[in-house]
């Protein structure tokens, strides 16, 4: 695969203005234009290849058509309690700038793929979310709304020993725009020592919008790093969720939620990698297409040489609601520590004729008894949820999309 | 294999797989792949025009073909150089027009395949032995009652001769054509030998079709085609075994396998391989299934450097079913990736796919899998399961399986469990009164259990005595 060309949006001039119009450092300036000069060299984010197939095209994407950083225009909510730090990326550069320099690229490294460096070079808003020790934070909000062709957004969440975060982020799109769109995000986690992070993401852009998010968090011994991720929105979605297990007795769980309609394409992934001892993790992912949808789900349990003691399990769901609705799967498991109690599964079905006639014999029209089914196929999803609010907002726009 | 090497020369069951014979050839190509060479092989065997057209075209293909090297997690292919492995070795031994029993066969291969232990006692109840040495088939039998009903047993060589319209027909054409892979154009450009099994419609072969394979030449490859035609309504079961001894420079093993199960049509495909430590095997094994058909894949892979090996149904005609088990075993500085390939490519067929590895003393194992479930496909069903063992931690286990499915009406299920041999198994077993080894080996053999009872019982015992071998002095 190789890079797509550079073009004059993707310059210089564009990288040193929005750097300095949020009056960022010069380190700071200097990654985004390392990040802006490794286009020309680093590849695409992985896609599942099969012989004589990849299943996401990331290169025919028009990214000259769509990246005008520039003019970013959102609305942003960025709100926490009182004992968090929450702040916007401007008043972050200069009041916690030591934060950033030890943390910003510490999880992600900007020059990991191309969309990563873009990311890097040309992300203009952003939140950074820091939890002091034994605070426990909950509620802290993230809601963006997009109103131009691009925007590039990076998130940082650092938790001191002992704390905990619950993190709520949303996206959408607002005022209609000519042509296609493009939203990326990085999110990068530090959870310290004992520190539990929840963070959960609900993505419902408009179906116009190319969708590139990347979420990565490293754990400290004991801490916990929970993930949600519904996409109900965008025209395609690569989205990945990972967790390096880095610290003894760290634990994640990954939580995900996809419904496709029209001609959706959702590229999801969830990813962990088991670095040492008594690590836990669960990935859980449910699906639904209809129309001409189509996912791909890739997840990726490595257990690694020194991780003894690794639990590690994986189930994914895919439930098609039409004929023309393709879907991927691949779990992968790579094992290198024996001693290690693994299983993943994944199943593609659909809805059972048995159930849909019990259901109509007991009165209820198709559509009705279809609608509960899919409902009903998302409920081990949300008994996952620990956040009642994610859980109601994610019903809600399930059930909008059923009407 | 574990690093008390002495210890194992000791045992017996070394003996019977590790022996040596002095090589004798008629005819020895030059090393490397050339147009020369090719024509040389086409030319020894006093092929039709047809053939030789096919051989160099897949040479073609050879040649423009990428070594694969991308996929995620592949064996490494760095140490094979095809250049320098003598594609063709006819051995010299006299072919005895209407050998018609085992003991006309020249005592040197008979020694070979009594070694091997194909049991005297067996041998009478096959319905047909042919057996490989070197790369030409020098003995095949097949019972006089099979023959009255139209049944073909024969090498594959005197088929292109004998049934040249059935193999020009079948032949790399519809189920491996030699653009597939570069191994399967390496394979139709020098392929010699191997197994052509005709069963006419109707026809049930009740016993099993076996053959045996063997490479004894330092720096050889092996190259053998196998062709099954199973006609409408027929049955038969092919076996095939393979072992080579342990030499010092890389093999390579690349044979082909094509099955055509005509319409419900039964055909199973069992092998037991236990390649040398410094084998490459990279095969191509395909099956075409037709309406109501069944194909069944049966598979032990041992032993060898590297192995990559995905046999492929494809389920062409509406409620044909696929099945295959496999084992896989891989012990020091082996890298077993094998698995499976399906397409449901029609409405109500059914796959089932059930994969069990142990990797031991830093081997590797990796289940790599495809099931495409094509639009139109509606009330298919497949399922998946991996099972694995690993007895230590420098070994390593892998499951990558994928999955295509373009059609809402399906039922789709993979799952996989990974787990080392439990402390608690082997204490119970010792507390019995068995010692470690015999404890794990035990454990093992209850493990690979679904695919021994698959085979016929001198298979069945051949692969737990491979396993015992490999599992002996381990030290968990």
């Amino acid at each position: 695969m190789s890079a797509a060309t550079v073009h004059e949006t993707i310059s210089e001039e564009t990288v040193r203005q929005i750097s300095d119009e949020l009056g960022e450092p010069e380190w700071l300036l200097e990654t985004r234009l390392d990040a802006l000069d490794a286009l020309d060299s680093v590849e695409m984010p992985d896609v599942i290849r099969t012989p004589g197939r990849d299943w996401t095209n990331l290169d025919a994407l028009d990214y000259e058509g769509f990246v005008d950083p520039l003019n970013a225009a959102e609305e942003k909510d960025q709100v926490g309690p009182e004992e968090a730090e929450v702040l916007p990326i401007s008043e972050a550069v200069s009041e916690r700038e030591d934060l950033l320099k030890e943390h910003f690229g510490s999880v992600i490294d900007p020059e990991e793929n191309y969309l990563t460096a873009l990311s890097t070079a040309l992300f203009s808003t952003g939140t950074v979310i820091y939890v002091p020790k034994n605070v426990d934070a909950e509620d802290v909000t993230i809601r963006t709304t997009q109103h131009s062709q691009s925007l590039f957004n990076y998130t940082l969440v650092i938790t001191e020993q002992s704390s905990s975060v619950t993190i709520l982020e949303r996206q959408d799109t607002g005022d209609d725009i000519e042509g296609e769109r493009y939203y990326s995000g990085l999110v990068e986690v530090s959870a310290g020592e004992n520190s539990h992070v929840q963070y959960g993401s609900l993505q419902d852009l408009d179906e116009e919008t190319y969708n590139y998010t990347l979420k990565r968090g490293n754990t400290d011994d004991y801490a916990t790093i929970n993930w949600i991720e519904g996409n109900i929105g965008s025209r395609l979605t690569k989205s990945s969720v990972e967790t390096n297990l880095d610290g003894e007795g760290s634990e994640t769980k990954t939580v995900g939620a996809f419904f496709g309609h029209n001609d959706q394409h959702f590229d999801v992934a969830a990813r962990v990698w088991h670095n040492t001892e008594h690590t836990t993790a669960d990935l859980v992912t449910r699906g639904v297409l209809d129309d001409e949808a189509r996912s791909v789900y890739e997840g990726v349990q490595d257990v690694g040489r020194d991780a003894w003691d690794t639990s590690s399990y994986q189930r994914e769901n895919t439930l098609m609601l039409s004929d023309e609705s393709e879907a991927d799967a691949s779990p992968k498991l790579i094992i290198n520590n024996h001693d290690t109690e693994a299983s993943h599964s994944a199943t593609v079905g659909q809805i059972d004729d048995e159930e849909m006639f019990y259901m109509t014999s007991r009165g209820l029209d198709d559509e009705t008894a279809r609608n509960m089914l899919v409902e009903g196929f998302f409920v081990p999803v949300f008994e996952e949820i620990e956040v009642e609010e994610f859980s109601e907002d994610l019903e809600s726009k399930i059930q909008a999309r059923l009407r | 294999m574990s690093s008390d090497q002495d210890h194992l020369k000791e045992t017996d069951t070394e003996e019977r797989f590790e022996f040596k014979k002095e090589e004798r050839a008629a005819v020895k190509s030059d090393k490397g792949l050339t147009e020369e060479v090719v024509r040389l092989i086409s030319e020894d065997k006093d092929e039709p025009e047809w053939m030789l057209d096919r051989r160099l075209r897949a040479l073609e293909h050879y040649q423009n073909m990428p070594m694969p090297t991308d996929w995620p997690g592949q064996p490494d292919l760095t140490e094979l150089d095809v250049e320098e492995i003598v594609p063709y070795i006819r051995p010299d031994v006299e072919k005895r027009e209407g050998a018609d029993s085992w003991d006309d066969l020249p005592e040197e291969i008979q020694d070979t395949f009594e070694k091997l232990g194909i049991p005297e006692a067996e041998r009478k109840a096959l319905s047909g032995v042919g057996a490989q040495y070197e790369s030409e088939v020098v003995y095949q039998n097949m019972q006089e009652q099979w023959e009255e009903k139209g049944v073909v047993f024969c090498n594959m060589d005197e088929a292109v001769q004998e049934h040249e319209e059935l193999v020009k027909e079948y032949f790399m054409t519809s189920c491996v054509p030699p653009s597939d892979n570069k191994f399967a154009a390496l394979h139709g450009a020098v392929w010699s030998g191997g197994s052509f099994v005709y069963v006419p419609e109707d026809v049930t072969v009740e016993m099993p079709v076996q053959a045996y394979f063997r490479m004894n030449s330092e720096g050889m490859g092996q190259f053998e085609h196998t062709l099954i035609i199973a006609e409408e309504s027929s049955e038969v079961h092919y076996i095939e075994g393979c072992s080579a001894p342990k030499y010092g420079s890389h093999n390579l093993h690349s044979g082909g396998v094509e099955v055509f199960v005509g319409e419900d049509a039964h055909v199973q495909y069992s092998t037991v391989q236990n390649w040398s430590k410094n084998t490459f095997n990279l095969n191509t094994k395909r099956a075409l299934v037709e309406k109501g058909g069944r194909m069944e894949w049966v598979s032990g892979s041992m032993g060898s450097k590297a192995t990559m090996l995905y046999p492929c149904s494809i389920l062409k005609g509406r409620g044909a079913s696929a099945n295959q088990i496999s084992i896989a075993f891989a012990g020091e500085g082996q890298n077993i990736d094998t698995g499976a390939k399906v397409y449901h490519n029609a409405p109500h067929t059914n796959s089932t796919i059930e994969s069990k590895s142990i990797s031991k003393d830093g081997g590797r194992t990796n289940y790599r899998g495809l099931v495409h479930i094509s639009e139109g496909a509606e009330h298919s069903s497949t399922s998946v399961e991996c099972d694995a063992l690993m007895f230590d931690n420098e070994s390593t286990s892998d499951t990558m399986p994928y999955m295509e499915i373009d059609e809402s009406k399906v039922d789709v299920a993979h799952e996989a469990t990974v787990g080392k041999i439990g402390d608690e198994d082997v204490f119970y077993l010792q507390s019995r009164g068995l010692d470690d080894d015999d404890a794990k080996q035990m454990i093992v053999s209850g493990f690979i259990e679904p695919i021994t009872e698959e085979l016929p019982i001198e298979y069945a015992v051949e692969l737990n005595r491979l396993i015992e071998l490999e599992m002996e002095g381990s030290l968990g």
